[in-house]
Parts: structure tokens; C-alpha cells; sequence
């Protein structure tokens, strides 16, 4: 089976030929199986915006080449814009993108482009508007009536209703309150779970990687420092803390707990694994 | 490619030019390009040129740099060029078919156009090169301060021209954040023609402006929350000072237009 995306040796530099010239991605290798979950975290400025750039071919690698599905996507124009609609691409603050007089003709606006027919570009916006949790009575609304967890449910509509075999989030939940991040970070995992989709998404929230992720790829000064599942990443903390990350907070928490010399194990990353461990703490299992 | 666009193209460096008050360079730019239209014959728009050519070596500047800032008017140039040498006719004729005539003086005045841009625009962009766009409004608020007299807000339009110099980076980097969003949504920037291109810039336009209302608000409150109150009694952290190589610059000046008074006066004119 081919891979949803596979990047072979790709590296991106930023003016190019003058004496400023600054690698933004390194000689990077990866490869995001179809279905998968991948988080990439890394230290502001490490390179992650830059490489998911490449994804869909709003960058052009300047060595190495970029497969979608298999098909190398600067072969031809076709094929550039063919991955356009395959890899959903959804910005930091999507809301600053909507521009239409009613949410539904904002969403439209990507299938629109797809050249399908009135009927199908429907249909996908009601899919994709009750994929991103969007009510239906905003849709004959103006975008910029709307609150910003809204606006932001409703761009990322507007991506999903190209029903993309990929859909890439930076920061999904950049800027919202914590409710509305909990909501959001939700939205991603049952989306994920009724299209069965490939989704990668960038995140600063240790906890929403660790809550949402099946792997990880960990970004560090323009080059790919680690890669691998939630576990053989946070158990790798001492590293993470060298590039300016860190493991979730419950980790870290466990983490004391056995130094205390309680009985607990160091691969908790999400509070709904703790649960379990603490109450047994609770109901009387004391140090060793 | 929008990148691409230079305004308050400020090159970085410590020559002499860069050292200058800005309040002279500013005015002394004005008096000089004022001395390229004094220019009557060969002989002072020489001393022109060597004075042009001297600035720009004195401003450290490449070459490369000057050369390119007259690549937008290259049309132009040749435009009027090509104007001058068929549509001014006396003196001798040097050429002759049908109705087209060039003659001495088409030619001369073509010479002399081309020049006298090339300097114009030159002389101009040593000025942008070598001050930043800050100096240069605060400069040119204390210029036009006496305009206050007449009630002419003048603190305000610096500001304004401060503002707005400060903001084209940031709208730079806007537009193409939305360029970036749109296309991912499958807009097509590049291809179609007028009408199909002028309506793709629909989705970039709008955010752009929602933005950049947001953007002007925001800036409101954060100058106002810093006791911002428009420029009655406000104090400067950059004292200007004329200092002694100002006063030899000016004197350079001056004797240039009166190098080219002189040499207008003692050679014949031709134009």
C-alpha cells in the first residue's frame, strides 16, 4: 500500500543565494501512513510550518521530493493540483480566511474550485459542517457574526468539505479558551474516527499530543529529531527538555511520584490513564 | 514575488551619507535634484553626473543596489528618450526618411532627459538608501513644522506616514498568509484572464481588509493605553544635531548650483 505522504530528502531554504540564507527544513525523511495520526511538535521556528507547507505544494522543496498517494507532486501541474484537494491544509487562525457574506458559500468555496456540481458541493458542505461542528442555523449567517470558536469551527469547514485524504491542522487550538479547545481537539478525534481519514496536526499542547496521537515526529532546528509512537517519545523527556519541550504534565507528575518512591509507571500521558493509578494510590497502595 | 516590492528599501551601513542629519539630506536631496533641471549645457550636467556619481560612492551603497532602483523606470526612460529625439527638431539634420527627422537638438534634449532622470531617480534612492523610513518622517515633520501656523497637523501626518511606512512588511506578510489559505482551498491565482484574476482576488481582498481594520483599531488602543495624545508636548528620544559635516555638505551643494550657474553663464546653452 502506498503512503498517504512520504518526503525523501527534502530541504527548504529561505533567501536563497544571499548571504541570510537560513535552512528552514533539513534533509528531512518521513512517512505518514494512510489512516494515521501524526502529531509534529517542535520549538517555535523549528521548521514545522514550513515542512507541512510542503504537503500540498504550496512550497517547493529546493532538494528532495514530496509523494502524495504515491505520485510525486511537482511532476506536473496536474499532479500539484490534484494534491491541492487531497491534502487539506487548515492555517493557524483559519478564521482570518473567511470571506463570503454566509458560512455555507465560505465553505463551498473549495469544492467550488473542485469544479463539482451544485448538487455534490451540497452535500459535502452539510458533511463537512456536521464534521466541524458547525450548527446549521449559522450557516445562512455572515462568518463575521460569529464568535471566534465558531469562525474557527467554520474555516475548518472549509477545508474539510474538499474532503481531503489528508487533513494537516497547525495549531488547531491556538488562541482558544479552554473549553473551546477541548471541543476542538474532540472535534479532530471523532472526525478522524467517522472518515477514517489521515490527519497530522502541529501542536504545542504536550497534552493534546498525547490525547490525540498515535506518533509523534519531533522537529528541532530544521530537522526531523525524533520519530516514533506517543510512548518512545515522552519516554525520551530529558531530550524534549533539551529542545525547548516537554512531556504532558501528568508525566511529569508520575514522574516525581516514582522518584517519592511511589509504585507508579513512568508511561502515563493522559489523565484518563492516571485515573486508574491514583485511585489505587488513594485507597491505600503506599510507597514500597 | 510581492516581496519583491522596495518602499523604505533602507540599506544598512555607516558611510558618511548615513551619518548625515536627515533634516539636510532631505533638503539638500531636494536642492540638488532642483540643480539638475538648472543644468543648460554638456558641461554642467558633467558636473551634475560627477556629483551624482561621487554621492553614490560616498553612500557605500552597491552598485548593484542604485542599478536596480532604476529598473521600474527603464520604460519611461526610453520612452521619453524616443519621444525627444523625433519630436524636437532645429540644428543640423542627421537623418531623414519621409516625415521622420533627427536632428542635433532631438537628439541633444534626449541625451538630456535620460540624464536628467537617471539623476533624478539616483539621487532620490541615495536618500531612501541611506535613512531609514522613520528619520525620514521625523525629519520631514521638523522641516515642515512653521506649517503649523496655518494650522496643518503636521505631527499627525508624519505619524500617519510613519504608520503606515511600518505596516507594509506586516500586510506583505498577510497577503500572503491568505494567498497561502486560499490556495490550499484550491484558488487559482495564476491562471484565467483579467476578469477571472481580478475576481480570485476576492478571498485574498476581503480578509485583507477585515485585517487590516483590526490591525488599525488594535494599534488605536495600544497607543492610546500608552498616553498617546497626538504631538502637543511630546519630547523626542532622537535629538537631531547638525554637526560639521552637515554644514561641508551643504557647502558642496551650494557650490555645485553655483559650479552650474557659472558654467551656464560661460558656455553656450544647448537646450
Amino acid at each position: 500500500m502506498t503512503s498517504a505522504i512520504e518526503i525523501t530528502g527534502l530541504s527548504h531554504y529561505y533567501n536563497k543565494g544571499t548571504p541570510n540564507e537560513v535552512a528552514a527544513i533539513k534533509n528531512a525523511n518521513l512517512r505518514i501512513e494512510k489512516g494515521e495520526l501524526v502529531a509534529i511538535i517542535g520549538h517555535t521556528g523549528s521548521g514545522k510550518s514550513t515542512l507541512i507547507s510542503h504537503f500540498n505544494g504550496l512550497l517547493k522543496p529546493d532538494e528532495g521530493k514530496v509523494f502524495v498517494d504515491g505520485k510525486d507532486i511537482w511532476q506536473s501541474k496536474e499532479s500539484l493540483r490534484e494534491s491541492r484537494f487531497k491534502v487539506g491544509l487548515c492555517f493557524q487562525y483559519p478564521e482570518y480566511q473567511l470571506f463570503e457574506d454566509t458560512v455555507f458559500k465560505d465553505i463551498a468555496f473549495g469544492p467550488k474550485n473542485m469544479k463539482l456540481d451544485d448538487e455534490e458541493v451540497k452535500r459535502r458542505v452539510l458533511r463537512a459542517a456536521q464534521l466541524a461542528g458547525v450548527k446549521p442555523e449559522h450557516l445562512d449567517k455572515s462568518p463575521f457574526d460569529l464568535s471566534g470558536g465558531e469562525k474557527r469551527r467554520a474555516a475548518i469547514a472549509g477545508v474539510m468539505s474538499m474532503q481531503p485524504q489528508v487533513l494537516v491542522f497547525d495549531e488547531p487550538a491556538a488562541g482558544l479558551d479552554p473549553h473551546a479547545r477541548k471541543q476542538l481537539i474532540d472535534m479532530i478525534k471523532s472526525y478522524r474516527e467517522q472518515t477514517g481519514c489521515t490527519v497530522i496536526f502541529v501542536s504545542h499542547s504536550m497534552e493534546d499530543v498525547a490525547y490525540l496521537a498515535d506518533r509523534i515526529i519531533v522537529i528541532n532546528q530544521a530537522e526531523i529529531a525524533m520519530q516514533g509512537s506517543v510512548s518512545e517519545v515522552f519516554s525520551r523527556g530529558d531530550e524534549l527538555t533539551s529542545m525547548g519541550l516537554n512531556v504532558p504534565e501528568i508525566t511529569r507528575i508520575f514522574l516525581m511520584l516514582r522518584e517519592k518512591g511511589y509504585d507508579v509507571p513512568k508511561d502515563v500521558y493522559t489523565v484518563g490513564q492516571a485515573v486508574p493509578h491514583i485511585k489505587r494510590l488513594m485507597e491505600g497502595g503506599r510507597a514500597i | 514575488m510581492i516581496s519583491d516590492i522596495t518602499i523604505g528599501q533602507y540599506y544598512s551601513g555607516n558611510s558618511v551619507l548615513h551619518r548625515m542629519d536627515a533634516r539636510m539630506k532631505l533638503i539638500l536631496t531636494f536642492a540638488s535634484i532642483v540643480a539638475i533641471f538648472l543644468c543648460k549645457n554638456f558641461f554642467s550636467l558633467g558636473l551634475m553626473v560627477i556629483f551624482t556619481v561621487a554621492a553614490t560612492l560616498l553612500s557605500c551603497v552597491p552598485a548593484k543596489m542604485v542599478i536596480k532602483s532604476l529598473k521600474p523606470i527603464i520604460v519611461i526612460l526610453i520612452f521619453t528618450a524616443v519621444l525627444n529625439i523625433f519630436y524636437t527638431t532645429g540644428g543640423d539634420t542627421y537623418f531623414k526618411w519621409k516625415f521622420i527627422e533627427i536632428t542635433e537638438e532631438g537628439v541633444n534634449t534626449a541625451i538630456f532627459m535620460a540624464i536628467r532622470i537617471v539623476s533624478l531617480v539616483v539621487l532620490s534612492s541615495l536618500l531612501t538608501y541611506t535613512t531609514t523610513p522613520t528619520l525620514l518622517t521625523d525629519a520631514l515633520e521638523r522641516i515642515l513644522s512653521p506649517l503649523k501656523v496655518f494650522k496643518i497637523k503636521v505631527h499627525t501626518l508624519a505619524m500617519m506616514m510613519t504608520l503606515a511606512l511600518r505596516f507594509i512588511p506586516t500586510l506583505i506578510e498577510e497577503i500572503n498568509r491568505i494567498m497561502n489559505a486560499q490556495k490550499a482551498r484550491g484558488a487559482d491565482l495564476e491562471t484565467g484572464g483579467i476578469v477571472a484574476r481580478a475576481k480570485a482576488l476576492i478571498p485574498i481582498f476581503i480578509p485583507l481588509m477585515i485585517s487590516s481594520f483590526r490591525r488599525a483599531y488594535e494599534l488605536a488602543f495600544a497607543m492610546t493605553c500608552r498616553g498617546y495624545t497626538g504631538g502637543e508636548g511630546r519630547t523626542r528620544m532622537k535629538q537631531m544635531k547638525l554637526r560639521v559635516s552637515d554644514f561641508i555638505a551643504c557647502a558642496v551643494v551650494c557650490a555645485l548650483v553655483g559650479g552650474i550657474i557659472a558654467l551656464n553663464i560661460y558656455f553656450e546653452a544647448v537646450i
